[in-house]
């Protein structure tokens, strides 16, 4: 079997390589165990893992940006997006696998924010991996009983006249929230939009800024 | 029943059981024996708490999503009234508001 | 009943990891590795989630997110004979101990 060269790959989602240099660990080296095992039964070949780990690159950056740019400027497209999300996806080129994806629109009155209290569920076809507050147990226990508390921590102040929506996604649905387009934003045109919306904003732990 | 319509209905008042079902279930501890509202009909899914065993879950089963008053859920809860927790719970895991659990 | 160890919203907990880090190679691997077991069928994510269930609770309270994927995943294979955990253990402690990687 061929090593896979050293060379950076050129393409900007190649994999970090950088960890060639770090000692392996007890979680690698089992991790490893597993994979020559799965790839010595036939189940699956180290092409195949290399193919995933390209397809598994797309949602990064966050392909949800530039539906909820496309919402901000177009009302219809934002209709669409609220009525059936993965179709809305699907007109800007972007292949959701969620078997259901929902988007639940932040308002003056209501601000939303998403969370998998038994696991991880996330939209990870939209948004790649989620972040490590994540998947914490800290974010996983808290985001339900306290969201206040836990936006304060990120900084995000709702007032007490903003209701909070906590989603937890605990079954076959994952979320996307649509951040409200912050002010200070008219005449931009749809990337320079994207570009504001965060990966964070879109599970409701951030608030997109305009520009200063 | 495939063509069955859903029992509940938007709006719908809604308590959340501890149906006492040992090993894998989706309906998390802090909302049981609470009770919300029907915010939506999901559809139809296959049943996880089978799935998890390697069988089927077949025929599916409804999935509703409940809204809950934050301050139904938390004896304390520190936030505005109208705070809210949605989540999405499996027909046999709720019954209708006012009925013995 | 006992809660399952990972029925944990609502309980106590203290502040909330903000710090991101880049995924390690390997973790993006395993990631991969873990959707073709379920694209082709090998396992089903309900599955997956009850191994991890299945844990002993000071396990999960220590466990790392990688680490009880990894080894919820393992436990699952073995439960269904995809793997052999005398075969598992030695490769892996082989792999430790030799210190090197194969980046295929």
């Amino acid at each position: 079997m061929s090593t896979h060269d050293h060379d950076h790959d050129h393409d900007d989602h190649a994999p970090t390589r950088e960890d060639d240099d770090l000692e392996l660990t007890e979680g690698e080296a089992r991790f490893l165990a597993l994979k020559s095992l799965l790839i010595e039964g036939g189940v699956m070949t180290a092409d195949e893992i290399r193919a995933r780990m390209e397809f598994n690159e797309r949602g990064s950056p966050h392909q949800a940006a530039r539906m909820i740019a496309r919402a901000w400027l177009d009302p219809d497209y934002k209709k669409r997006m609220l009525a059936d999300t993965k179709s809305a996806a699907a007109e800007l080129g972007i292949e959701a696998t969620e078997a259901a994806l929902v988007t639940i629109e932040n308002t003056p009155d209501r601000h939303n924010m998403v969370v998998c209290t038994l696991c991880s569920c996330y939209p990870r076809s939209l948004l790649g991996e989620p972040p490590a507050f994540y998947v914490s147990k800290a974010y996983r226990s808290r985001a339900v009983r306290e969201p206040r508390k836990v936006l304060r921590e990120f900084g995000v102040d709702i007032p007490e006249t903003v209701d909070i929506a906590v989603h937890d996604s605990n079954a076959d649905l994952r979320y996307v929230i649509m951040p409200m387009r912050p002010a200070g934003t008219e005449g931009m045109n749809e990337a320079e939009l994207a570009a504001l919306i965060t990966r964070d904003s879109v599970v409701g732990c951030a608030l997109p800024v305009g520009p200063a | 029943m495939s063509d069955a319509t859903p029992a509940y209905a938007v709006g719908d008042r809604v308590r959340i059981l501890d149906i006492g079902k040992p090993g894998h279930v989706r309906t998390p501890t802090y909302v049981r024996h609470k009770t919300g509202t029907i915010e939506r009909f999901c559809g139809m899914f296959e049943n996880p708490e089978d799935k998890a065993y390697g069988r089927w879950g077949l025929p599916p089963i409804p999935l509703y999503r409940v809204q809950l008053k934050q301050r139904d859920i938390w004896p304390d809860y520190d936030g505005a009234p109208g705070d809210v927790l949605e989540i999405e719970i499996y027909d046999h895991w709720l019954a209708p508001a006012g009925e013995a659990a | 009943m006992d809660k399952l160890i990972t029925d944990i919203g609502g309980d106590a907990a203290g502040p909330i990891p903000l710090e991101g880090r880049d995924q390690l190679f390997w973790e993006k691997q395993m990631i991969a590795a873990f959707n073709l077991l379920q694209v082709k069928g090998v396992v089903v994510t309900d599955e997956f989630r009850r191994t991890v269930e299945e844990m002993p609770a000071d396990y999960y309270a220590d466990s790392t997110f990688y680490g009880r994927r990894l080894d919820g995943m393992v436990r699952l294979l073995i439960e269904k004979g995809v793997i052999d955990a005398d075969a598992f253990d030695a490769r892996a402690r082989e792999i430790l101990q030799a210190g090197t990687r194969d980046h295929v």
